[in-house]
């Protein structure tokens, strides 16, 4: 029987722990059990040799801990060859013990049924955006360690004590990219019954499941007793078969030795309950002996697991987090689309991410369960800045992305990054879109949303889009693509341009749930294009939709009435219990205006002397109380440049001088100039020309590539601005070259970097050497922990900031003394 | 090797106004968004630390730490009488690095606090650590504990630090090519235990 049918059929036994046998042989601490491939290869063979005898069908290669980060990659490579080597050797001594004829109905011959796979562990970094390591770097290094594998002849790809659900994605995407064998994924769990960055069984099914893994489980971290529930979780989501190689329990000092707590009759025993609820592949981690395996498959004798029962439903996952499509409706939000959106197109062309991020967030606020993800702008790297976003966005919130694009290339470049399982927004019924999408769904993974349009254009009739749905569906099938991950959105067209829009939007939709099951999307604010109080008609054509059974709109969740309409359906569908939705949301709703609190008016009074009004705003760091004002000033008439030359300004600098003097600290001064903010947001709103600001010159700032610290950075752009410098923020961990490009393309006469730690500086005086050569007209601030006005100056750095407000006078200073240097 | 969960570290709200550079004798302003950030961070932190006891050589020119050696006179100052030290990790997790991320976003000064109370969590799980294994070597007096980058305590010990405890694996902090830890709100030292002078 082949490694393939066997794991699909089950029980698949494997082998147990390596290191805690190696240090029994002498192996000491610290020590990397991968050089004793070379080192002491017999001993390695002899381990398992043991496995095999002990009826393990499939026996790692002791290559978990080789990766390119840790040795130079010739010596990767001989480590594996060495490694597959001494399971091959120990396999074929092996032949003339038979299995133990355990397992009642596997006729297991003493030749029969013994593979080999390749061990491949974490790197031992972290992968960005909370680490530094590239994806698609990790992803290189991952691919390298597999072909050695498959060149050294192993059977199988075992990846595992993965706690990081991107980088497993890394190993497993390099394994799928680099041969056809079985790839095994499992993951390290916490007892909390998350993976190290937020992983859940649920969220990890569909994210390999995705991306085609073989088989996938956990090991590692736990004894049986504890990993339990979290197979059972597996079992529950997942349509592959699953596995389990736990710890021997949790391991003990007992008299300066390491022992472990279970032992392999309890062991066995607490892995052989799960395979009648499903658990097909079997084994241990840390701990274990051959013991363990021998009585694992006594224990489990003639008992077969039941066949897998494939999941129905459609689920799409971020990194932590599931949403499933098709039962509760759900909402997307629309707001990540620059199509009519001035200030979001300036923002992807400025490359400024926290305007993006914002949205993100305000939007989950409101309800919104999966945030659709749409950049195209002129004059950007479309598939750069998807990839990008896809990236920042996951690192700040947990919601699942609609990755939305009509350019296959940003398209994949955007999936091969995202850390989940994403909706793809979308295919259509051309062939040449299904062409280039349905193989990107196929590799990748993903919910797919097709639109029931062809070459033809847009069907006039219900039936017409449906026949587009079946076709759709039919060219799927060729790629075997599950049907449950196909939405249908039958498209929501214009009623006051057709009275009979909606109904046939209303009745494909009806048609396509009846008849293929299938779920489905609507964005349903198209509807009252080109008419008044759009909210309205939008709002009623939602309830309509989702009582014919809409799977999820894609709509506004800012939107009072939208969400409104939302939250309703839910309450009146028995989805809300004890009303508890709806009645949060209600009271996010903006109170009826009524006579101004006479309470908040005598605050704003003051006791004499003091600052009143938006000037005391400012200074208190009232951030609402500040941007009301100055609306409200503005409302009645005051000028935008009278209100920042004689309340804002005056108010930073009183707040700046306090500060300098020690008597305001740097939480006050950063409330007063996100109070500021608030109210120059109010003033540019009214589209008056800022230029009235002192300053109108470019900053460029970044934190210096390897470091992240960008807390300090960002206190120092929040000042630039507020004093009127235009500030363009590259964010963290940049290299050289890139600050340099941004200089260079702004022509910015001042640029400021921020660098917490010594291991960094060498990157800073790097950035401020190259910076002066080729960027001369450029002055460079530099700031942060480890320098002093000393060791800046040694750096070669035009100016040290010791704080925010001395960032903001040298740049002052620089700018007034324009590009001459003195 | 010993794996500590440390359940719920309290706010220590002087503390972590003093790591958002603002000094205990000063007053909070009011509007300080304090409360909605600590509400926030509760359920982001998760403080778990691993250790491991080794015998500590003393040799002419090093200290052997029994995972590494190093020719620190700083520390070789600190350790003076101790024959074996305590080393261990701790970490907040991950979490609270995405939530502070996420108040980055929405505002600097809400990233600020965030960040201190991340800091002020980590702290005091070291704090609580090396309560328990005072308790854990009763007979033994334990000296205060000294990371790398201390005085003249090369950061570059993280390397050894992380692989003998093998941090990855077991509480999940990596160092980055420039020594950062992650989780940032991570901590690495070396504590001292010399024999419990007999009054």
């Amino acid at each position: 029987m082949s490694l393939s049918e066997l794991m699909k059929r089950g029980p698949l036994f494997l082998d147990g722990g390596m290191g805690s046998l190696l240090q029994a042989q002498g192996l000491m601490p610290g020590e990397a059990p991968e050089t004793w491939n070379l080192t002491h290869p017999e001993k390695i063979t002899a381990i398992h040799r043991a496995y095999y005898e002990a009826g393990s069908h499939l026996v790692m290669a002791n290559t978990f801990g080789v990766h390119p980060m840790r040795y130079p990659i010739d010596e990767c490579e001989r480590m594996i060859r060495a490694a597959v080597n001494c399971v091959k050797e120990a396999r074929e001594e092996s032949r003339t013990t038979p299995h133990p004829p355990a397992s009642g109905h596997l006729p297991l011959e003493g030749k029969a049924e013994r593979f080999i796979g390749l061990d491949v562990g974490p790197c031992g970094k972290l992968l960005k955006p909370l680490g530094t390591v590239d994806f698609e770097e990790a992803v290189g290094y991952y691919a390298q360690i597999v072909r050695m594998g498959v060149e050294s002849g192993v059977d199988c790809i075992f990846i595992e004590t993965m706690n990081d659900s991107q980088e497993t994605r890394a190993a497993l995407l390099a394994a799928k990219e680099n041969c056809d064998l079985p790839v095994l994924v499992s993951n390290a769990y916490g007892a909390d019954g998350k993976l190290m960055t937020g992983g859940t069984p649920e969220s990890m099914t569909a994210m390999l499941e995705g991306l085609g893994a073989d088989a996938i489980g956990v090991n590692c971290s736990l004894g049986p007793e504890a990993l339990a529930p979290i197979v059972e979780r597996y079992l529950a989501a997942a349509s592959v078969p699953v596995l389990m190689k736990p710890n021997a329990g949790l391991p003990e000092v007992k008299d300066g030795k390491t022992v472990y707590s279970v032992m392999p009759d309890t062991f066995s025993e607490q892995i052989a309950a799960l395979v009648p609820k499903g658990l097909r592949i079997m084994g241990g981690c840390c701990g274990t002996t051959p013991d363990y395996i021998r009585t694992l498959r006594q224990t489990v004798g003639s008992s077969v697991p039941p066949q897998i029962a494939p999941s129905a439903g459609t689920v799409i996952a971020s990194r932590s987090r599931t949403v499933e499509l098709g039962k509760d409706p759900v909402i997307i939000g629309e707001r990540i689309n620059p199509t009519g959106k001035k200030r979001l197109r300036q923002a992807l062309q400025d490359g400024d991410m926290a305007y993006i991020l914002n949205e993100a967030i305000v939007q989950e606020e409101r309800g919104a369960e999966v945030l659709d993800v749409n950049v195209g702008t002129p004059g950007i790297d479309e598939a750069e800045m998807l990839c990008r976003a896809v990236e920042e966005l996951q690192a700040i919130t947990d919601l699942p992305l609609q990755l939305d694009t009509a350019d296959p290339q940003a398209m994949e470049r955007a999936l091969r990054r995202y850390n989940g399982k994403a909706m793809i927004n979308s295919v259509n019924g051309k062939q040449e879109v299904m062409d280039a999408v349905f193989p990107l769904v196929k590799k990748y993974g993903g919910a797919l949303v097709a639109l029931t349009l062809d070459e033809e254009g847009i069907p006039q009739t219900a039936e017409g889009r449906f026949a587009i749905a079946e076709r759709i569906l039919t060219e799927a099938e060729k790629y075997g693509i599950d049907r449950k991950d196909i939405l249908f959105d039958p498209l929501t067209m214009t009623v006051s341009a057709d009275p009979s829009a909606a109904r046939v939007t209303l009745d494909a939709l009806r048609m396509i749930r009846e008849k293929t099951g299938c779920g489905t999307v609507l964005g349903v604010s198209n509807v009252s294009f080109g008419l008044p109080a759009r909210e309205v008609l939008g709002s009623i054509f939602l309830t309509m939709a989702l009582h014919t059974g809409l799977s999820a709109a894609i709509m506004n969740p800012l939107s009072d009435a939208m969400t409104g309409a939302m939250i309703s359906y839910r309450t009146l569908t028995e989805r809300d219990a004890n009303c508890g939705e709806y009645i949060r949301f209600a009271d996010t709703l903006p109170a009826k205006t009524t006579v101004a609190a006479p309470a908040g008016t005598a605050k704003a009074v003051g006791t004499e002397g003091q600052p009143q009004g938006l000037r005391r705003a400012v200074v208190k760091g009232l951030c609402r109380e500040a941007g009301r004002l100055a609306r409200e000033a503005l409302e009645a008439g005051t000028e935008g440049l009278d209100l920042i030359q004689k309340e804002i300004i005056p108010a930073l600098d009183e707040v700046g001088k306090g500060f300098e003097e020690k008597r305001i600290y740097l939480p006050q001064l950063m409330m007063s100039a996100e109070a500021a903010e608030s109210a120059f947001k109010e003033v540019k709103a009214r589209s008056i020309r800022t230029e009235n600001q002192k300053n109108r010159c470019r900053v460029v700032v970044a934190t210096v590539k390897g470091d992240v610290h960008d807390i300090g950075k960002n206190i120092v752009k929040l000042l630039l601005e507020n004093y009127g410098f235009e500030v363009t923020d590259l964010g963290k961990d940049v290299p050289p070259e890139e600050i340099l490009a941004a200089v260079e393309r702004l022509h910015a006469p001042v640029c400021g970097l921020s660098a917490l730690m010594t291991t960094t500086v060498p990157a800073m005086a790097e950035t401020v050497e190259l910076i002066h050569e080729k960027a001369p007209w450029c002055r460079v601030m530099v700031g942060g922990a480890v320098l002093t006005e000393d060791f800046a100056r040694e750096l070669g750095a035009d100016g040290y900031g010791k704080d925010a407000m001395a960032s903001v006078r040298l740049a002052e200073r620089f700018a007034e003394e324009g590009e001459e240097k003195p | 090797m010993h794996l500590v969960e440390l359940g719920e570290i309290p706010f220590d709200e002087k503390e972590i106004l003093r790591y958002a550079m603002m000094p205990s004798t000063a007053t909070a302003p009011e509007e300080l968004p304090l409360g909605e950030c600590l509400a926030a961070a509760r359920s982001a932190v998760r403080c778990r630390a691993v250790w491991q006891r080794y015998p500590l050589g003393w040799h002419e020119k090093e200290l052997d730490l029994g995972f590494a050696k190093t020719a620190s006179q700083n520390l070789r100052k600190h350790l003076e009488g101790c024959t074996e030290i305590l080393l261990f990790a701790c970490t907040a997790g991950g979490e609270i690095d995405r939530r502070i991320n996420r108040e980055k976003v929405l505002s600097p000064v809400r990233g600020l606090l965030m960040s201190a109370i991340g800091s002020q969590q980590v702290e005091g799980a070291c704090d609580r650590l090396c309560e328990e294994l005072e308790k854990e070597y009763p007979e033994r007096q334990l000296i205060s504990r000294y990371s790398p980058g201390y005085g003249d305590l090369p950061l570059e010990l993280q390397r050894d630090i992380i692989r003998a405890l093998d941090c990855g694996r077991t509480i999940g902090i990596t160092l980055t090519d420039s020594l950062l830890m992650q989780p940032s709100k991570s901590v690495t030292a070396v504590i001292g235990m010399k024999e419990r002078k007999t009054v």
